[in-house]
C-alpha cells in the first residue's frame, strides 16, 4: 500500500489538488456516487483512510476469489475506485513495509493502485472476471489525463495487459482486448502529439496486433477490432499498405523490432495486418463489412497511396448484398472525397455510374453527392459521368438536387465544362427552331454545366463561355438558383446571366456589375467554406482536420483584412470580418467538443476585432470630445464585453490564447482611453493589471510579448499618469498584430441554457399582483465547476432582480450538468400583464473588474452565459 | 500416450481423402473418399493397412467410428464399399445436409463405375441405401459421445453445403481433422468458425497451399461486369456448372445485381438444376450463410425472383438471357450445355464462362488453353468459337493465408498437412514451421505419423505448500507495489511467479507436491547433510609438470 502511513492532512491536501488537476479522481465510487468535480467529504473520507474490516492483503483476495470480484464488479459496471475496495493493510500487521511506502511515496497516485489490482484480476482464471477487469481497465484509462507522466504509465501497463490476453480462450476477453488496446492507441497517438516522434513504431505494431485480432472467429471481435482500426493514427505507410494485400509486400518490416527492452512474442513476426481490410470486406457478417469499410475510408487521409488502393476495394463493395453495407461505403467515399484523397479512375467508373441509376433513391443520392465533389482526370469520364446524371435525370425527373450536382462538377472541372458548353452552343446554333427543346433535362443540364465553368477554380484559364448558352439559361433561372443553393439570389443572378448574355434586358449595369463584384468578394471569403459547408449540411459533423484547414484559410483572411484597415479601406475589411465570422459559425454549428468550442472563441475574437475596427475609424473620423452616450461609446461597450466573454466564458484557455486575449484587452483599454480623451484610475489600473498578467504570461519564454504591449509598457513606464500614452495613442495602435493562434488545446466552452416550463405568449403564467410569484425553470451548464458564481438576471423594464444560482444538486458529470428550480420573482408589477426577461449571468473574477460589489447582487463585471428568454406573466383577474 | 496418425489417402496427393487417427488406443477414421482419376480397387484407400496396423480382424473391431466431413466423392465415395464390403459395422457420423447429398453424389459415381465397365470394387445402388442407413447424423457443435472415451463434434466449415471440420478427443489428446473448408464466405455459404481448442494435432488440407487470392469481391466484379457488356449489348451468357453450390452462388449474385439494376432480362436454369439441387438449399437454410440465415424468413434467396422457366426451344429466342446449364466443363459427348454452346459460341456478342477446373479433354479446358477459333468437334462437325471467354476463378477452398490463419488461430502442437501438391505441402510446412514454430508433417500415402499426445495428471498438493506458495506471492507482491509508483508501472504485468517444491510419485502411482522440508518427514527418513570441498588443480602444478 503506497499511501498507507501519510498522514491525513497531507492526502487532504492532495485531494482537491487531485480532482482539480489532471489527475481524476472525480470517480464515481462504490459506495457513494459523488457529485463529478467536488471532493468527496469528510466522513467518507474518513471511512476511506480507515475502512472497517481489516482484511489482509487485498490482492491477495482478488486474485484468490476472482468470482466474487467479478460478481461484484458486474454489479457496479464502469469503474471501479479501488480507493474505497481495497482496504489499506492494518499499519501494525505489516510496519516495515508502510514504512517503506511512506518513505517513497509523496502524494497518492490513485489510478496507480486500480491500475495494478485490475491487473492483478486480469490475470485470474474464471474468464468473467478477466473480461471485467480489462472493462475497469479502460474505464480508468478513459479518464485518465495523457498529459502527465503517470498516466503515460498507466497506458503503457494497461497495454502491456491487453497484450498478454489477446490469446486468451474466452470470447469475452478478447472483445475486452481489443476495446481496451484501442483506447490504448489513442491515448498513445494523443501522447505523441506532444512527445517528439519518438516510438512511431508502437503504432505500427498495435495496427497489428488488432488486425490479427480482426481476425478472429468471433463476430463482435472482428466488428470491434476493425473499429479500433479505424481509429488509428501515425500508422506508417508499409503496414497500412499491407493491410490492404493479402500478398506479404515486406517479410522484414517487424523482425526483431524491440520495444522498450521486451522482445516482440514471435507471432507478432509475421506480418499479420497482411490483406486484413480485404477479409474484412468479404466477411459473412455484414456488420462486421461496414466496420471494416469504415475504417478503410477514415485511414485514407494518412496516405494518398494507400487511398489509392483502398478505393479499388472500396469500390467492389459496391456489390454488395446488404444494402446498410453498400451505403456505408459510399459513406467512406464520400469522407475520403472530403479529405480530396478520392481520385477516380477509369476502371472504377462503371461501377460508380451504375449507382448512379441504382434502384434505390438512398445509394443513388450518396453516389452523387460523391461525384460532386471527386475530381475526374479525364474528359471522357466526365462526360460518361455527365451522361450517367443525365440518365438519372431522366429517369427519376423528381429528384431535383441532380442539377446541384452538375453544377459543382462542372465548376470542379472548368475546362471540361468549357468543352461542352463549346458543343452545346454548336448544338444550339445549329438546331433549327423548335428542336431544341429547353424542357428536355439534357438540354437543361449541360446549359447548368457550361454555365458552372467561369466559377470554376482554374481561373488562369480564360474560359470564354459563349453568350448564347446564358441567355438560354435565363429561362432556367429557377434550376440555376438552385443549383447555386442560397448563396445567390434570385435578381442578381438574372441580372448576372442577363448582363453576360450580353442583353440590355436587364440594362441596369450597376446591379450586374455589383454582383460581380460580390461575387467575386464572396468568392474570396465564401469559397473557402462553401466546399465544407455542403459537407457539413451532409454530415453534420466535421471532422476535425477539415475544420482546421478551413479555420486556418479563414484566420488569414481575417489578418488580411486587418492589413486592409491599414489602407483605410475599412468597409470593406468589415464586410469580410462579417462573412469570415458567419463562416465560422456555420462551422462551429456543427463541431463539437473543444474544436467547436475554440470556433465559437474565435467568432468572438473576430467580433471583437470587427469592434476594434469600426472603432478605430470612428475615433479617428471624429476627434472632438462628446458628452453622453454615443456611438464610440456603445462599440467600446460591446467590445469590452467581447473581450471578458472571451476571458470567462472559457475553460483551458491557454497560454498563446490567453495572450491573444489580453493583448485584444490591452487594445480595448487603449480605445477607452482615446475616446475619453482623459486617464481614469480605474483604467490605469486596469492597464498595469494587463501588462503585468501579460509580462506574466511571457515570463517562462514560450510566447513573446508582442511589440505593441511591449511600446505600451514602456510608454507607460516613462509616464505613471498616462497622457504620453493617449499622444501616442495612434502609433501605439498601429503596432498591434493580429496573430490568431490556432492551437487550442482542450478549450471548453463554458454556456448555458435556460428554459421556462411551460410558458409562452399563448399560455402565460398567472400571478396577483403585487405579490411575488414563483417561476420554474429548466437550466442545463455546460463546463460549470462549482467556483463559478452564476446568478440569475432577471428584469422587468427597468427593476431588475439578481437570484443566486445554487447548481449543487444538479446532475451529471463534469461536462453537462442540468437541473430544474422555481425561482420566486419578489415582486411583481401592478399590471395586468408583463413580460419577464431573464438570463443567466456569470461572475467575472479577474483584474479587469472593478470590484465594486453590488449590495446583494453580483459584482458589476458579469459575462451574460444564456440566451435571454422571455416569461409572459398575467394577473389573475385577467385570464 | 500418443497419437498416431495413418494416411491411407490424400497423402501428398489430391483424392481419395481418409486419415485414421489412432488416440488413445481409439481408432477414428476421418473422410473415405476415391480417387476420381483412378478405376478399380486403385481408386480406394487401402483398407487393409488398418488391419495390419491395428492387429484386430475385421474393421469393426479395429475403428471406433467413421466420420465424413462433407458430400464431395473425393471424401465419401468409397464409404459403400468399406461399408458392404469391407464388412465395416460400426458407427459412421455425418452431418444432415451431407446424409441429404450423399446418395445423389454416390449414385453418379456408381453410373460412372458401370460406365466405365470396373472389373472390381464395383458397388450396388442397394449398398448406397444399405450405408446410409447405418449414418447417425451429426449437428453443428453437437457433442458426441461416441464411446466411454472418445468424444467427437463438428464445426462449420464452408466449402459446400453440410461442410464440416471434426474435432475428437480421447482423455486429454484432442486433434481437429478440418476436411475441405473455406476461410472466406461466399454468397451462400459461410465462413468457416471455431473455437479456440486446444489441440495436439491439428490435420489440415492444403490445396492451395502456395496460393494467396486476392479479394473475391474483385472476381465477383469482373463476372458482374462481363455480364453487363454481354446482356446490355444483347448478347447470350452461358454459364455451364455443375449443379450443387457454385450455381446457386452465382445466380444469388446475378439475381441480387438485377434486382438493384431494374433489370428484366430472363435468367434461366437449364432442367434438372433447379428442382433438386435448389430444394436441398431451402431444406437445409441452417447451413447457409448468416446473411441468407437472417433473411429468409422475409425472402427465401433460392426463390430466385429474376429467374423465369425455361424451356428448350428457348435457346433460339431472339433478345438478350442468362443461361445457367450443366454439365460444368461443356464436355464433348454431349449435355445440355454442349447443345447450347453449339448454337452461342458463333456469336461475338455471346459470352461464356468456364468454371476453375476442366477436365483434360473437355471443350471448356480447349478453351481455357488459348483461344481458339475453331474447335473440332469430330471428323465432320466443329464450331466456330467467335463468343467472349470469361474464365470464373471462384474456389470453395481457404487459400495459403486462410491456412495459415486456421492454425494460427488455433496453435496446436503439431500440424498434418494431407489434400495438396507436394511440392506445395513442402513450401506450406517451411512457412507453418519458421513462422508458428509448430512442427508440421505431410506424409505420403499410407505412411504414419506419431506424435506424443497432451495427458494431464491429476496431482496433490501438501497444505503447507500452499501456504508458502501463497505467502511467497504476498510478499512478491508488496515488493513490488513499493517499485511501481510512476514509470515503473509496466512492471506490474509481470508477475508470473515460480513456485518451488518437491514432487513425489507414491506406490500407488499418486503424485503429489510438497515442501523441502516436508520430503524428510513424508519418506520417514533423517536427514543427511553432504558438503562438498571443490577440488581445483592449481596451475603451478601443472606447469612444475
Amino acid at each position: 500500500m503506497s499511501n498507507t502511513k501519510q498522514p491525513i492532512s497531507n492526502r487532504l491536501r492532495s485531494l482537491p489538488v487531485a480532482s482539480g488537476g489532471g489527475l481524476p479522481s472525480k470517480t464515481p465510487t462504490r459506495r457513494s456516487p459523488l457529485p463529478a468535480g467536488e471532493a468527496p467529504p469528510l466522513p467518507l473520507l474518513h471511512q476511506a483512510l480507515h475502512p472497517p474490516n481489516p482484511m489482509g492483503d487485498p490482492h491477495l483476495l482478488s486474485s484468490a476469489h476472482p468470482a466474487a470480484a467479478a460478481a461484484s464488479a458486474r454489479k457496479h459496471p464502469g469503474p471501479i475506485d479501488e480507493r474505497f475496495s481495497d482496504p489499506s493493510p492494518h499499519i501494525t500487521k505489516r510496519p516495515r513495509v508502510a514504512a517503506d511506502a511512506a518513505a517513497t511515496v509523496g502524494s497518492a497516485p490513485y489510478p496507480e493502485e486500480e491500475v495494478r489490482s485490475l491487473v492483478i484480476m486480469a490475470g485470474g482464471i474464471y474468464p468473467l472476471a478477466r473480461a471485467e477487469a480489462l472493462r475497469g481497465l479502460a474505464a480508468v484509462l478513459e479518464k485518465a489525463g495523457t498529459g502527465c507522466c503517470d498516466g503515460a504509465g498507466i497506458v503503457e501497463c494497461c497495454y502491456g495487459c491487453a497484450v498478454e490476453l489477446m490469446r486468451d480462450e474466452d470470447e469475452g476477453v478478447r472483445l475486452a482486448v481489443v476495446r481496451l488496446v484501442g483506447l490504448c492507441a489513442q491515448k498513445f497517438a494523443a501522447r505523441m502529439d506532444v512527445d517528439a516522434k519518438s516510438d512511431g513504431d508502437i503504432m505500427d505494431l498495435i495496427f497489428q496486433q488488432l488486425s490479427s485480432m480482426a481476425r478472429d472467429m468471433c463476430t463482435k471481435v472482428r466488428i470491434e477490432a476493425f473499429g479500433a482500426l479505424g481509429k488509428m493514427q501515425r500508422v506508417s505507410d508499409g503496414v497500412l499498405l499491407q493491410s490492404l494485400s493479402k500478398k506479404v509486400i515486406k517479410t522484414d518490416t517487424m523482425s526483431g523490432t524491440i520495444i522498450k527492452g521486451q522482445k516482440l512474442p514471435p507471432k507478432l513476426k509475421i506480418p499479420c495486418a497482411a490483406g486484413i481490410f480485404a477479409h474484412g470486406i468479404e466477411d459473412e457478417f455484414y456488420q462486421v463489412r461496414t466496420a471494416a469499410c469504415t475504417s478503410l475510408g477514415a485511414l485514407a487521409k494518412f496516405s494518398s497511396q494507400y487511398a489509392e488502393k483502398a478505393l479499388d476495394l472500396l469500390m467492389d463493395m459496391m456489390n454488395d448484398d446488404t444494402e446498410t453495407v453498400r451505403l456505408q461505403t459510399l459513406q467512406a467515399l464520400f469522407h475520403m472525397a472530403t479529405y480530396g484523397y478520392l481520385s477516380m479512375q477509369e476502371k472504377h467508373m462503371h461501377m460508380f455510374l451504375g449507382l448512379l441509376v441504382d434502384a434505390n433513391a438512398l445509394i443513388r443520392n450518396a453516389a452523387r453527392k460523391i461525384l460532386g465533389l471527386v475530381n475526374l482526370p479525364k474528359l471522357q469520364m466526365f462526360k460518361s459521368a455527365i451522361d450517367c446524371l443525365i440518365a438519372s435525370l431522366e429517369k427519376n425527373p423528381e429528384e431535383q438536387d441532380i442539377y446541384g450536382i452538375l453544377f459543382s462538377i462542372g465548376k470542379n472541372h472548368g475546362s471540361f465544362s468549357a468543352n461542352i458548353a463549346k458543343h452545346l452552343a454548336k448544338e444550339i446554333a445549329t438546331a433549327s427552331d423548335g428542336e431544341l427543346i429547353l424542357d428536355r433535362p439534357r438540354v437543361k443540364a449541360l446549359i447548368i454545366v457550361s454555365i458552372s465553368a467561369p466559377f470554376s477554380d482554374d481561373k488562369h484559364k480564360k474560359l470564354d463561355i459563349p453568350s448564347i448558352i446564358f441567355s438560354h439559361a435565363i429561362s432556367l433561372l429557377g434550376k440555376v438558383s438552385c443549383a447555386l443553393g442560397e448563396e445567390v439570389n434570385q435578381d442578381s443572378l438574372l441580372s448576372y446571366l442577363c448582363h453576360k448574355g450580353g442583353m440590355p434586358l436587364w440594362g441596369n449595369r450597376s446591379v450586374s456589375v455589383e454582383f460581380g463584384e460580390s461575387e467575386s468578394c464572396k468568392v474570396e471569403t465564401v469559397e473557402v467554406g462553401e466546399q465544407i459547408e455542403n459537407t457539413a449540411k451532409a454530415t453534420k459533423c466535421l471532422d476535425r482536420v477539415l475544420v482546421m484547414q478551413s479555420v486556418e484559410s479563414i484566420l488569414q483572411t481575417v489578418e488580411g483584412a486587418w492589413t486592409m484597415r491599414m489602407s483605410c479601406d475599412v468597409c470593406e475589411a468589415r464586410t469580410i470580418l462579417r462573412t469570415c465570422k458567419e463562416e465560422l459559425k456555420v462551422l462551429a454549428e456543427n463541431s463539437s467538443g473543444s474544436i467547436g468550442a475554440f470556433l465559437s472563441f474565435l467568432c468572438e475574437y473576430l467580433d471583437a476585432i470587427r469592434l476594434v475596427v469600426e472603432l478605430w475609424q470612428l475615433i479617428q473620423l471624429d476627434n472632438s470630445y462628446t458628452v453622453g452616450l454615443t456611438a464610440p461609446d456603445i462599440l467600446l461597450e460591446k467590445l469590452n464585453i467581447s473581450v471578458r466573454r472571451m476571458e470567462c466564458c472559457y475553460a483551458g484557455l491557454n497560454r498563446g490564447l490567453e495572450v491573444q486575449v489580453m493583448e485584444l484587452a490591452l487594445l480595448a483599454n487603449l480605445l477607452g482611453l482615446s475616446n475619453i480623451g482623459a486617464c481614469s484610475k480605474a483604467v490605469l489600473s486596469k492597464l498595469v493589471w494587463i501588462i503585468n498578467r501579460l509580462e506574466g504570461l511571457c515570463a517562462d519564454g514560450s510566447c513573446e510579448l508582442s511589440d505593441f504591449s511591449r511600446e505600451i509598457k514602456k510608454t507607460f513606464e516613462a509616464d505613471h499618469i498616462g497622457s504620453a500614452l493617449i499622444r501616442n495613442i495612434h502609433t501605439s495602435v498601429e503596432l498591434f498584430r493580429l496573430k490568431p493562434t490556432t492551437d487550442f488545446g482542450a478549450l471548453k466552452a463554458i454556456s448555458g441554457v435556460l428554459q421556462v416550463c411551460d410558458n409562452n405568449s399563448e399560455n402565460p403564467q398567472s400571478y396577483i399582483c403585487g405579490l411575488p410569484v414563483g417561476v420554474s425553470f429548466n437550466i442545463s451548464l455546460w463546463n460549470i465547476s462549482s467556483n463559478h458564481r452564476l446568478w440569475l438576471h432577471m428584469s422587468i423594464g427597468e427593476s431588475v432582480q439578481h437570484t443566486f444560482l445554487d447548481f449543487s444538486s444538479f446532475e451529471g458529470d463534469g461536462e453537462v450538468k442540468s437541473g430544474s428550480m422555481v425561482v420566486p420573482l419578489n415582486t411583481t408589477p401592478m399590471a395586468h400583464s408583463f413580460v419577464l426577461r431573464v438570463c443567466l449571468i456569470m461572475e467575472c473574477y479577474g483584474g479587469i473588474s472593478s470590484n465594486q460589489e453590488r449590495h446583494g447582487g453580483p459584482s458589476d463585471c458579469v459575462v451574460q452565459l444564456s440566451d435571454e428568454l422571455d416569461v409572459y406573466f398575467v394577473s389573475t383577474g385577467q385570464r | 500416450m500418443s497419437i498416431e496418425c495413418l494416411v491411407l489417402g490424400a497423402g501428398q496427393d489430391v483424392g481419395k481423402s481418409c486419415v485414421v487417427a489412432t488416440i488413445g488406443g481409439r481408432r477414428v477414421m476421418f473422410d473415405c473418399g476415391v480417387h476420381l482419376f483412378c478405376r478399380g480397387r486403385s481408386s480406394y484407400p487401402e483398407f487393409d493397412r488398418i488391419l495390419a496396423a491395428s492387429g484386430a480382424t475385421d474393421f469393426t473391431a479395429a475403428i471406433s467410428c467413421v466420420v465424413i466431413t462433407h458430400s464431395h466423392l473425393d471424401h465419401i465415395g468409397a464409404l459403400p464399399y468399406f461399408t458392404e464390403v469391407c464388412g465395416y459395422h460400426g458407427p459412421i457420423y455425418m452431418t444432415y445436409p451431407t446424409k441429404a447429398l450423399a446418395p445423389m453424389m454416390l449414385e453418379d459415381y456408381r453410373k460412372v463405375m458401370v460406365d466405365q465397365q470396373w472389373e472390381e470394387g464395383q458397388y450396388s445402388y442397394e449398398d448406397i441405401l444399405r450405408c446410409l442407413k447405418k449414418v447417425i447424423p451429426l449437428d453443428l457443435k453437437q457433442t458426441i459421445q461416441v464411446d466411454k472415451d472418445l468424444v467427437i463434434r463438428a464445426y462449420y466449415a464452408g466449402h459446400v453445403l453440410g461442410a464440416a471440420m471434426i474435432y475428437a478427443k480421447v482423455g486429454d489428446a484432442a486433434i481437429v481433422y478440418t476436411g475441405d473448408y473455406n476461410m472466406t464466405p461466399d454468397r451462400h455459404l459461410g465462413a468457416a468458425q471455431i473455437d479456440r481448442l486446444k489441440l495436439d494435432l491439428l490435420i489440415t488440407e492444403s490445396t492451395y497451399a502456395k496460393t494467396t487470392r486476392d479479394s473475391r469481391r474483385a472476381r465477383e466484379r469482373e463476372f458482374l461486369q462481363a455480364v453487363h457488356k454481354c446482356v446490355s449489348g444483347g448478347g447470350k451468357v452461358l454459364i455451364p456448372l455443375f449443379a450443387v453450390g457454385r450455381a446457386q452462388e452465382l445466380c444469388m449474385l446475378l439475381d441480387d445485381y438485377w434486382e438493384r439494376m431494374n433489370w428484366k432480362i430472363p435468367i434461366y436454369f437449364s432442367a434438372g438444376l433447379t428442382i433438386q439441387s435448389n430444394t436441398y438449399y431451402k431444406m437445409l437454410i441452417g447451413w447457409t450463410s448468416q446473411k441468407i440465415k437472417d433473411n429468409y424468413r422475409a425472402h427465401n434467396p433460392f426463390d430466385f425472383k429474376h429467374v423465369c422457366h425455361f424451356e428448350r426451344s428457348f435457346i433460339n429466342n431472339p433478345g438478350p438471357c442468362v443461361l445457367f446449364a450443366t454439365p460444368g466443363m461443356i464436355s464433348n459427348s454431349g449435355g445440355f450445355s454442349f447443345e447450347v454452346f453449339k448454337k452461342w459460341a458463333p456469336s461475338e456478342k455471346n459470352l461464356v464462362t468456364l468454371p476453375g477446373y476442366c477436365a483434360p479433354g473437355s471443350i471448356g479446358h480447349k478453351l481455357m488453353s488459348g483461344k481458339p477459333t475453331r474447335i473440332e468437334v469430330d471428323k465432320d462437325t466443329h464450331i466456330d468459337v467467335r463468343c467472349q471467354i470469361h474464365q470464373l476463378a471462384f474456389s470453395p477452398h481457404t487459400d495459403s493465408k486462410g491456412i495459415m490463419d486456421l492454425i494460427e488461430f488455433l496453435s496446436p502442437k503439431h500440424v498434418i498437412l494431407v489434400h495438396g501438391e507436394k511440392p506445395l505441402m513442402a513450401f506450406l510446412k517451411e512457412r507453418v514451421e519458421s513462422e508458428l514454430g509448430m512442427p508440421c508433417y505431410y506424409p505420403a500415402n499410407n505412411e504414419s505419423v506419431s506424435i506424443p499426445a497432451t495427458k494431464n495428471l491429476k496431482m496433490s498438493a501438501t497444505e503447507r505448500f500452499i501456504t508458502s506458495c501463497a505467502g511467497e506471492q504476498t510478499e512478491d507482491n508488496l515488493r513490488k507495489q513499493k517499485l511501481i509508483c510512476g514509470s515503473n508501472m509496466a512492471e506490474a504485468n509481470t508477475d508470473r511467479k515460480l513456485a518451488e517444491g518437491i514432487l513425489l510419485m507414491e506406490k500407488n502411482k499418486a503424485v503429489k507436491i510438497l515442501c523441502e522440508d516436508e520430503l524428510v518427514q513424508v519418506l520417514g527418513m533423517e536427514r543427511h547433510l553432504v558438503q562438498n570441498e571443490p577440488m581445483v588443480s592449481s596451475r603451478t602444478g601443472a606447469a612444475g609438470e
